[in-house]
């Protein structure tokens, strides 16, 4: 298996290289619904692991007292179990370490925010 | 059974029985309002219980009710079991209100209060932040406003403090979306200078009348806080969801404004005081509830709503209801009890609004 970390991939990826398209594209599907920015524009992604069992997403949230993580969680699972091989897990860890800052947007979503 | 149904099961009952205490909490508190602002229906007249709720109006739905939704959004958010037990404490707190056991209805209110001290701290050292220190302001406010009602100094002294708990959560979430956008340097110390105000003026109410200017003009300030530096002014020029919430929250400022003068003309002795209070609690307040519903119950009850256009009615019903209320009821009292009714009305439609669009939505996901 291929798990070098791919140079274009908007968070730290590591896995088969054939996977990790479809991977960030799927995250793209889980938005932010008041902004509607996905949460890798929103730099939310810390880094994605996939071997033959899981993946595991590691991400944060911009706030610690928003109720909607959970929400967000489930989404990403939903997301990236339709374009995982049927059998591998996704596990969703959120950390607060290191700690969100708008630098960690994507260039298009700071254009969009202003 | 599994494990995993039991856990789904229990999950049910909780979230049934959360949603029960909103939902006597809200509605006891607007049957409560309707009698107060003369409404003729003859379903509120010779009932003990809305005679009950008309007295407790303030206690319940600012305590009560909306007490209970701001200490749920942050059990879940934080994802403690304890957590829940503020929620638990402020519906408790409606039910004893309704019995017309103001002791117990304060102690619990007291209890609730605490409790969502405590998990504030938690999200504070979760993370350290400005918006989660605004949080746990927002939670000690509510805190003073209760330990105020236990120890007998009436809803008059509690309200302000009251209000400070929905107004300063709002804050502090809209500071949060703030970071997305490149924040102005003065916005956060403008802010700071703004919540040291609106808590002078809250400290400051019971006493004497500049604690009431002091009030309103925190609440003026605030409303041009937001117009200045919230990204709604942004969002508004998105499509679907993110319009409709800019929609909700920058109508809602402009209330806010109408509530801060308001506030300080009542203070000077001016009439208008279902103005300010209502300027501030359905204007403002209510208007960010019906923006946030869509995005909040997914997380809080766990059913998804259908997002459309239809959203837009019941936001305008509120509105143009509360114009009649607020400005033309101030000269005419028959159209201030016409205008409160309509509030309700407006607020009932919101809860059909969001019925259909949950049903919406599980009929899509079925096709």
């Amino acid at each position: 298996m291929n798990t070098e970390a791919a140079a274009a991939c908007p968070f730290p990826y590591q896995g088969p290289q054939d996977l990790q398209e479809r991977i960030v594209s799927a995250l793209k599907q889980v938005v932010d619904p008041e902004v509607a920015l996905s949460v890798v524009d929103l730099g939310l992604i810390y880094g994605v692991e996939v071997d033959d069992e899981a993946a595991r997403v590691t991400m944060t949230m911009t706030s610690a007292a928003c109720p909607v993580t959970e929400v967000i969680m489930d989404d990403v699972e939903f997301e990236l179990e339709r374009v995982l091989p049927a059998g591998c897990m996704v596990e969703v860890n959120i950390v607060w370490e290191p700690a969100w800052s708008p630098e960690m947007m994507s260039e298009s979503a700071r254009r969009f925010m202003g | 059974m599994t494990k995993a149904r039991q856990a789904t099961g229990l999950r049910l009952a909780a979230t049934a029985a959360f949603v029960l205490l909103v939902a006597v909490s809200l509605l006891s508190a607007v049957a409560g309002g309707l009698l107060r602002a003369g409404a003729s229906w003859s379903l509120l007249h010779g009932s003990v219980v809305v005679a009950q709720a008309a007295g407790a109006h303030a206690a319940l739905m600012l305590s009560g009710f909306l007490g209970m939704v701001i200490a749920i959004e942050r059990a879940v958010a934080v994802r403690l079991r304890w957590a829940f037990g503020a929620p638990v404490a402020a519906g408790l707190g409606s039910l004893a209100l309704l019995a017309g056991r103001f002791e117990v209805a304060a102690a619990l209110g007291t209890i609730a209060a605490l409790v969502s001290v405590a998990v504030h701290l938690v999200v504070l050292q979760r993370q350290r932040a400005p918006h989660t220190a605004l949080l746990l302001l927002a939670s000690c406010a509510w805190l003073v406003g209760n330990v105020l009602f236990a120890v007998g100094r009436g809803p008059a002294d509690a309200l302000p403090w009251w209000f400070t708990l929905p107004v300063l959560t709002i804050a502090a979430e809209r500071l949060e979306m703030t970071r997305l956008t490149r924040r102005h340097a003065v916005a956060m110390p403008v802010l700071v200078a703004i919540v040291a105000l609106l808590l002078a003026g809250a400290a400051l109410s019971s006493s004497t009348t500049i604690g009431g200017v002091l009030f309103g003009c925190a609440l003026l300030m605030l409303a041009l806080w937001f117009g200045t530096f919230d990204i709604a002014r942004r969002t508004l020029f998105a499509k679907g969801l993110p319009r409709y919430m800019a929609v909700c929250l920058l109508t809602g400022y402009a209330w806010l404004a109408v509530a801060g003068l308001a506030w300080m003309g009542v203070a000077l002795g001016c009439p208008g005081r279902d103005l300010a209070l209502h300027a501030l609690g359905l204007g403002f307040i209510v208007s960010m509830v019906m923006g946030h519903a869509p995005v909040i119950l997914p997380a809080v009850v766990r059913v998804k709503l259908l997002f459309g256009p239809w959203f837009y009615a019941p936001l305008l019903a509120l509105h143009a209801s509360l114009l009649l209320r607020v400005v033309v009821g101030i000269w005419e009292p028959a159209l201030r009890a016409i205008g409160a009714q309509l509030n309700a009305v407006a607020l009932l439609l919101f809860a059909i609004t969001v019925v259909l669009s949950a049903i919406a939505w599980g009929r899509r996901k079925a096709v």
